[in-house]
């Protein structure tokens, strides 16, 4: 696990939040190693050459989370999100704000002889506190970027915490796939998708699945982890494996071939129900040009869209191993 | 800054005060008669050139806020509660480390399935917990026991004059003792440096123990100086200077005393301002009501977002409250203010 614990650490302590950061640079690092890669605008994509035209894609998208500047005054900025934010955490929490050069922020606390105890403040009703004073407007302007500013750490067994794991960890489970195929002789081609603006829509996936034009494809994300407070049968169990997701936007076909491919080579795996919409990049990839026959695969992660997310790095692996087979198996007619 | 950023860095929850009185005991040794009292309060006889006319006592609370395990869930999840005034805002989504370097983070349901009503209440700091990523009660046991504590793990950041930390409140009075200990005091004094203070039971112990005429709390008070907060409502100002207190929660300060402390700092070019809200309190609280009554001045550094992982303070102003203490020790021993 070290290997893939690793790369997620690069991948996680770096930002990428509309086009803004170097995710993609460190991604693509690492992804060239075991394929050709090029830039498609914000988006990486890899591709490994197989024995025949059917190509199958694989997507995971590497934007997060983010905020974007929409005033500055007196060194204090006002932000609106890009992305699902609770407000609620804000208070105290530190920020990296991407202006002419990168400085450090802190979203301001408002003290307790000011505020009523259990009252929570909209985030455009926040300011975040830069130090800089009048100097902020050289700096900064409206429309930069704002991320959360926290680090990897290492928690019990395999879990980790870190900001951006929804979806650095679907990046590191395609880079691990992409490791494991390198060098063998594949029935297909493979196409490493690692696609801007799910966080906004999917516009990325939507797009490049366009010009890719794959016969197939796997989509790769993150959903939510079991937690004391929410109810079982909304989350996976971390450690639990990869979350192969039914749904009847997904191909049933597609489902079942990575369902065969978990079970026959007793890779960890449970399953992730929704009744439609599964709110990832598969929604869009679905339904590109005439239909693309669709599954998703997902990494089960706790605390979600918060700097302190967790996962178990052991369903990275499963995810990556699944997607392994999944592609060694194809039979293309 | 180095040595004020090392003291941030250390985890001393109240109670569990050792990293940072084993880190003192070190740096002053040599320079003073250290005892350590029956609470764990550092009690310190500085050795001055002169010897002083009035007994006086400068005290700095080494404890900071934290969180302490109250319960394990079969789980594997740590209930808490917190050591200290902590704010639910500034916890949610926080991570944690223990004093046995065990890391952990306080959870957050995520945005996606809050109700309505959810996202515009604070949760109840009872339905939160520490997940140290431990699968059931059994693993979470090996890591951390009930009663161990943890604190705010955010690291300490420089920018300009400006410092983000946690801890803030007291290092900085700390580091301001440290100082002046390390550069050959004018006149003996006590140094006192304390447990518990945010869990409100500082330096009483110190204060019968030293019996001082004077005493001088150094301190980390709230600011409120930032965007949308009206002038009145302020407190005191980042950047302007150490700050003086005619009244807190916790004390109505000595009025001669804090008229006298605020004229000699104008009389030294020593920046200073005054607390203009009464909120808050220290160990002045306990200290001037020690034995018979003890004269007290609290002398802190502004600070924002006090109790949280981000604190934030100026450099500058930590000086300004070193050399103001320095400044009010010579005053007071030498007997000119009385």
């Amino acid at each position: 696990m070290q290997g893939i614990k690793n790369i997620l650490k690069s991948l996680s302590e770096v930002d990428f939040i509309g086009g803004v950061g170097s995710a993609l640079n460190i991604a693509e690092g690492y992804l060239s190693q075991y394929c050709i890669t090029r830039r498609d605008g914000n988006n990486l994509i890899g591709t490994l050459k197989g024995n025949s035209d059917y190509t199958v894609l694989i997507d995971a998208h590497i934007d997060q989370i983010g905020m974007v500047v929409t005033s500055v005054n007196n060194g204090f900025l006002k932000v609106q999100a890009a992305g699902g934010i609770d407000s609620r955490m804000l208070a105290g929490m530190r920020v990296t704000i991407y202006g002419k050069k990168s400085v450090r922020g802190v979203f301001c606390s408002t003290p307790p002889h000011l505020s009523k105890s259990d009252s929570v403040l909209k985030i455009e009703d926040m300011y975040i506190d830069t130090g800089l004073g009048e100097k902020a407007e050289e700096i900064i302007s409206v429309g930069d970027r704002v991320g959360f500013g926290a680090e990897f750490s290492q928690l019990a067994g395999d879990k980790v915490t870190s900001r951006s794991l929804d979806n650095r960890a679907g990046c590191a489970a395609l880079i691990k796939c992409a490791e494991n195929l390198s060098g063998k002789n594949l029935p297909c081609n493979v196409v490493f998708l690692l696609s801007d603006a799910e966080e906004l829509g999917g516009i990325g996936a939507k797009t490049q699945c366009f010009s890719i034009n794959p016969d197939v494809a796997i989509a790769v994300d993150v959903s939510f982890g079991n937690a004391p407070d929410i109810a079982p049968d909304k989350t996976g169990v971390l450690g639990g494996g990869a979350m192969i997701g039914i749904s009847p936007l997904l191909s049933t076909t597609v489902t079942d071939d990575l369902k065969a491919v978990a079970r026959k080579n007793k890779i960890k795996h449970q399953f992730e129900v929704m009744g439609g919409k599964t709110s990832t990049n598969v929604d869009k990839i679905v339904e590109t040009k005439c239909g693309v026959p669709s599954g998703l695969l997902s990494i089960p992660l706790r605390n979600m869209h918060t700097p302190v997310e967790v996962i178990d790095v052991k369903d990275i692996d499963s995810v990556a191993q699944i997607l392994t087979e999944f592609v060694l198996t194809r039979e293309v007619k | 800054m180095e040595q004020l950023k090392l003291l941030c860095e250390l985890n001393a929850p109240s109670g569990r005060e050792n990293a940072v009185r084993d880190y003192i005991i070190q740096q002053i040794k040599d320079k003073a008669e250290v005892k350590v009292d029956a609470l764990g309060n550092i009690i310190a006889f500085v050795k001055g050139k002169k010897r002083p006319d009035k007994k006086i006592m400068v005290d700095a609370h080494m404890d900071e806020v934290g969180f302490i395990v109250t319960y394990i869930t079969p789980e594997g999840m740590l209930k808490f509660t917190t050591v200290g005034g902590i704010n639910t805002s500034v916890m949610l989504a926080r991570k944690v480390e223990f004093l046995n370097g065990v890391k952990g983070v306080i959870s957050s349901k995520p945005v996606h399935m809050l109700t309505s009503l959810e996202k515009e209440k604070m949760p109840d700091e009872d339905a939160l917990y520490i997940d140290i990523g431990a699968e059931s009660k059994q693993e979470a046991e090996a890591m951390v026991s009930v009663g161990d504590c943890a604190v705010f793990s955010e690291s300490f950041e420089n920018s300009g004059n400006l410092i983000v930390s946690k801890a803030i409140d007291d290092r900085a009075g700390c580091w301001a003792i440290l100082d002046i200990i390390n550069s050959e005091p004018e006149y003996d004094f006590y140094a006192s440096f304390s447990v518990n203070e945010e869990v409100g039971a500082g330096a009483k112990t110190v204060a019968y123990l030293v019996e001082p005429d004077f005493a001088i709390v150094v301190e980390s008070t709230t600011a409120a100086d930032i965007a949308g907060v009206l002038d009145d409502k302020k407190v005191c100002c980042v950047g302007e200077g150490a700050v003086l207190s005619f009244m807190d929660r916790g004390t109505l300060y000595d009025k001669d005393l804090f008229d006298k402390s605020l004229a000699l700092a104008k009389e030294k070019g020593i920046k200073a301002q005054v607390k203009s809200f009464v909120a808050g309190g220290n160990n002045a609280a306990g200290i001037h009501q020690s034995r018979g009554g003890v004269r007290t001045v609290a002398v802190s550094v502004p600070c924002r977002y006090i109790h949280s992982a981000s604190s934030v303070a100026s450099v500058d102003d930590v000086k300004s409250v070193r050399n103001l203490t320095y400044q009010l020790i010579n005053k007071l021993a030498s007997g000119e203010m009385n």
